[in-house]
């Protein structure tokens, strides 16, 4: 079985793009790319990495995305959720950001991005940006493992994905119960729970990204060396 | 050489079950006739929509139907099973046969002549069934040719007839499309313990209202029609719905076209 | 000291009447109401205005909110046509008869109510429509409550009355970081925690027609699930004649829901 690349948070940088296509050339086996979201940001102009997203190149291994927090934000203010206002207007320097974001996305990916779906079940692992929860639910080794079981159990998976706190890391439940006692008019039953066999793994962001073998499920935290990128600030 | 039989029973005893284990175990050229039944007063005779031939007709390729009128018998006779069904609520004791007139009259107008005659209730072998002592029973029926129900509402409004809402059930039987081109024999009785749905071999693509029989007929006491009829609108598609539904069917189907 | 918490009334005066007469008759004077106190009967007027005449501090429920929001619901909240027209319907004709001045006080219900460490809900202290069924992953149904900062958490929306109690939990976990250093071990002990479902009062769907909402000892901790018989033949004419169809009243008195909920429990309707 081959291996699964993990990648998100790549806000727009289409160079960090291609070294970690060439970085996943290097390693051995990896065949499928999962792209969790953040491929857009208010950071810089994000139209050349969309367009070879959708239309990879020749040698690029075929992304598969889902939507995550910006690429969320961005279409709330279009209208795409309804009524919603984004979050990110409720910040300080909400109204800049937002025109800022708009502003690097063109029209012709926005139709585009609002296909995306939240999250991918594959092989018994969801792959999401932040969590069933909410695209925005930052999950990290140091989150409540009451909460983390929870959203294991909301996506009903054993593996579960996620990119949105930045952190690499992998929390595996290794034992643990619990007891439910319940009456009813009926009667009173009482039953032991116990604590399911489940990982979150946090697959990183930017340049930090994941390896994943679910044959083995072992996982490979890697990272790419960022080449300076000064040069692709703005909107030049 | 052709055999017929006639098979009487007040309704629900189970005569179409009957007759279809019958003919399949003959296995032969068989053919099916369903004589209207005799009328009394007080009894409501369900509508013979052609549900129970409907039926027989899918679940037995080589059943010939003779509702429309027998055939001739200048036809050389083989080994043809002729099977005859009848709803009588009683053995009838105005004749030695058990025969009421009116079904005699039917026979002698198909020039029918039973090789042999099995009352539901009374001949050792058919099942025995709890058969109903009908003493009063209103009947009622509808249409529903090119109507297409919403599966899960089917099986609420069913739960709600059979169990009392719409006034006392005591049979009920239907033929029934679903969006999916299956269609369903739905039978009831109030004897019996639980409903009959059972899908028809035939199955219509799905690319529109399918132009078959469909039929929903009802014996019972109080019953509330209007009721019964609103309750089946809320479960009927329409043609967006029923659209919407069958559209994915077509494409995993590519030679399909819609019709609506 | 004993309180009450009662759910779900569904405009059904002769079952609410009833059950206010149980309360007061234990001598309960604290009442607690988790919503939902229109839709599908008859008496949305009435019931709404008994609540503010007892003066009972109530949660909004779905249906409250589904007649100030307009009707949005997600189709996916039915598992038929049928349920659906029925439900519409119903929305419909409550929208109609209720008074601006009681839709404008189901307006200012407030999602939750807090006491103490007793956290009171219509569905879950996520939403509104999320049903917490006994059955349901315990260590989920302990999130739900201890994410909320309560130690019990009172619900309805299921319409059946139970009593659940968490204890004796802990997870072990093994946290392995970039850098593939050796893993670390940690376990959380999980405190006991408690999820109490009223039931309904109006539209029961536990398998009698007696409505039911419990009392709970702030002091001994016991909860009890009362059942309250009432005039149902009283309700369902009112059923009839208010020009709701026949057919809620035989799915009444027959301890049947107005119309199906989907099988998905766990479903959450996006709005």
């Amino acid at each position: 079985m081959e291996r699964w690349a993990l990648v998100s948070g790549l806000r727009g940088d289409l160079d960090l793009y291609e070294q970690i296509q060439a970085d996943i050339k290097k390693q051995r086996g990896a065949a499928h790319l999962f792209v969790l979201g953040d491929m857009i940001s208010p950071d810089r102009n994000c139209d050349a990495l969309l367009t070879r997203l959708r239309r990879p190149k020749r040698g690029d291994l075929q992304p598969n995305c889902i939507y995550g927090w910006w690429e969320e934000q961005l279409l709330v203010d279009y209208g795409y959720r309804g009524d919603q206002k984004a979050e990110v207007r409720s910040d300080p320097d909400g109204a800049t950001t937002m025109h800022q974001l708009r502003e690097a996305v063109s029209q012709e990916h926005i139709n585009w991005l609002a296909s995306l779906q939240f999250g991918f079940i594959e092989l018994d692992c969801g792959l999401i940006h932040g969590s069933s929860a909410d695209v925005g639910d930052p999950l990290k080794e140091t989150t409540s493992p009451l909460i983390l079981l929870d959203r294991l159990t909301r996506l009903d998976v054993n593996r579960l994905f996620t990119a949105r706190s930045g952190q690499q890391f992998r929390l595996q439940l290794t034992g643990g119960q619990i007891q439910s006692k319940v009456k009813d008019p009926t009667g009173e039953q009482q039953r032991e729970q116990a604590v399911p066999k489940r990982s979150v793994i946090g697959i990183g962001s930017g340049e930090k990204y994941t390896l994943y073998d679910p044959a083995s499920d072992r996982v490979e935290f890697l990272s790419v060396a960022v080449r300076s990128r000064l040069s692709n600030l703005g909107f030049g | 050489m052709q055999q017929t039989w006639l098979i009487t029973g007040p309704p629900g005893c189970g005569k179409t079950n009957w007759i279809r284990e019958t003919l399949l175990n003959h296995g032969g050229a068989c053919a099916y006739l369903r004589l209207d039944g005799a009328t009394h007063e007080e009894l409501g005779l369900g509508h013979n929509a052609g549900i129970d031939q409907g039926w027989l007709m899918d679940q037995i390729p080589q059943l010939e139907d003779w509702s429309g009128s027998a055939p001739s018998s200048s036809v050389p006779s083989d080994d043809r099973f002729v099977l005859i069904e009848a709803q009588q609520f009683s053995s009838s004791t105005q004749s030695g046969d058990g025969l009421d007139p009116q079904i005699k009259q039917q026979l002698q107008r198909f020039n029918l002549t039973p090789d042999r005659t099995l009352h539901f209730g009374i001949d050792p072998d058919l099942p025995k069934q709890d058969t109903l002592d009908f003493t009063e029973l209103e009947a009622w029926h509808l249409a529903l040719q090119g109507c297409v129900w919403d599966p899960n509402s089917l099986s609420s409004f069913w739960f709600e007839l059979v169990n009392g809402a719409y006034g006392d059930v005591y049979r009920a039987k239907a033929l029934m499309n679903m969006p999916d081109g299956r269609s369903f024999f739905c039978n009831w009785m109030v004897s019996q313990s639980g409903s009959q749905f059972l899908p028809l071999q035939a199955v219509a693509p799905p690319t529109g209202r399918p132009n078959r029989l469909s039929h929903l007929v009802i014996q019972g006491k109080g019953l509330i029609p209007t009721g019964i009829e609103s309750t089946i609108l809320d479960c009927l598609l329409s043609d967006d719905v029923l659209e919407l539904q069958q559209a994915p069917l077509r494409d995993q189907q590519p030679n399909l076209q819609p019709t609506l | 000291m004993a309180h009450a918490v009662i759910s779900c009334l569904h405009a059904n005066l002769a079952a609410f009447e009833a059950v206010l007469d149980d309360i007061d008759q234990q001598g309960i004077t604290t009442i607690t109401c988790l919503g939902d106190l229109v839709g599908y009967g008859p008496q949305p007027n009435e019931v709404v205005e008994l609540v503010q005449q007892r003066a009972i501090p109530t949660c909004q429920g779905c249906w409250d909110e589904d007649i100030i929001d307009g009707l949005n619901a997600c189709e996916c909240s039915y598992p038929s046509q049928l349920a659906e027209r029925r439900g519409h319907q119903a929305h419909h004709w409550t929208a109609d008869r209720l008074t601006d001045n009681n839709k404008a006080f189901l307006a200012t219900l407030p999602i939750t109510l807090r006491r103490d460490k007793l956290l009171f809900v219509h569905g879950s202290p996520n939403s509104q429509h999320e049903y917490l069924l006994p059955d349901m992953n315990a260590f989920a149904a302990l999130e739900r409550v201890e994410t909320a900062g309560a130690e019990t958490l009172f619900c309805g929306h299921t319409h059946q009355p139970y009593v659940r109690e968490l204890s004796g939990g802990s997870i072990r976990v093994s946290v392995q970081q970039h850098g593939n250093g050796p893993a670390t071990e940690q376990e959380m002990t999980l405190p006991m925690r408690r999820i109490v479902n009223a039931g309904s009062v109006g539209e029961p769907r536990h398998g009698t027609t007696k409505a039911t909402y419990v009392v709970h000892d702030d002091n001994t901790g016991n909860v009890s699930i009362r059942e309250v018989d009432y005039d149902v033949a009283k309700t369902c004419r009112a059923i009839v004649e208010a020009g709701l169809p026949d057919v809620f009243a035989w799915r009444l008195s027959h301890g049947f829901e107005y119309a199906e909920r989907a099988e998905d429990a766990s479903h959450v309707c996006e709005r």
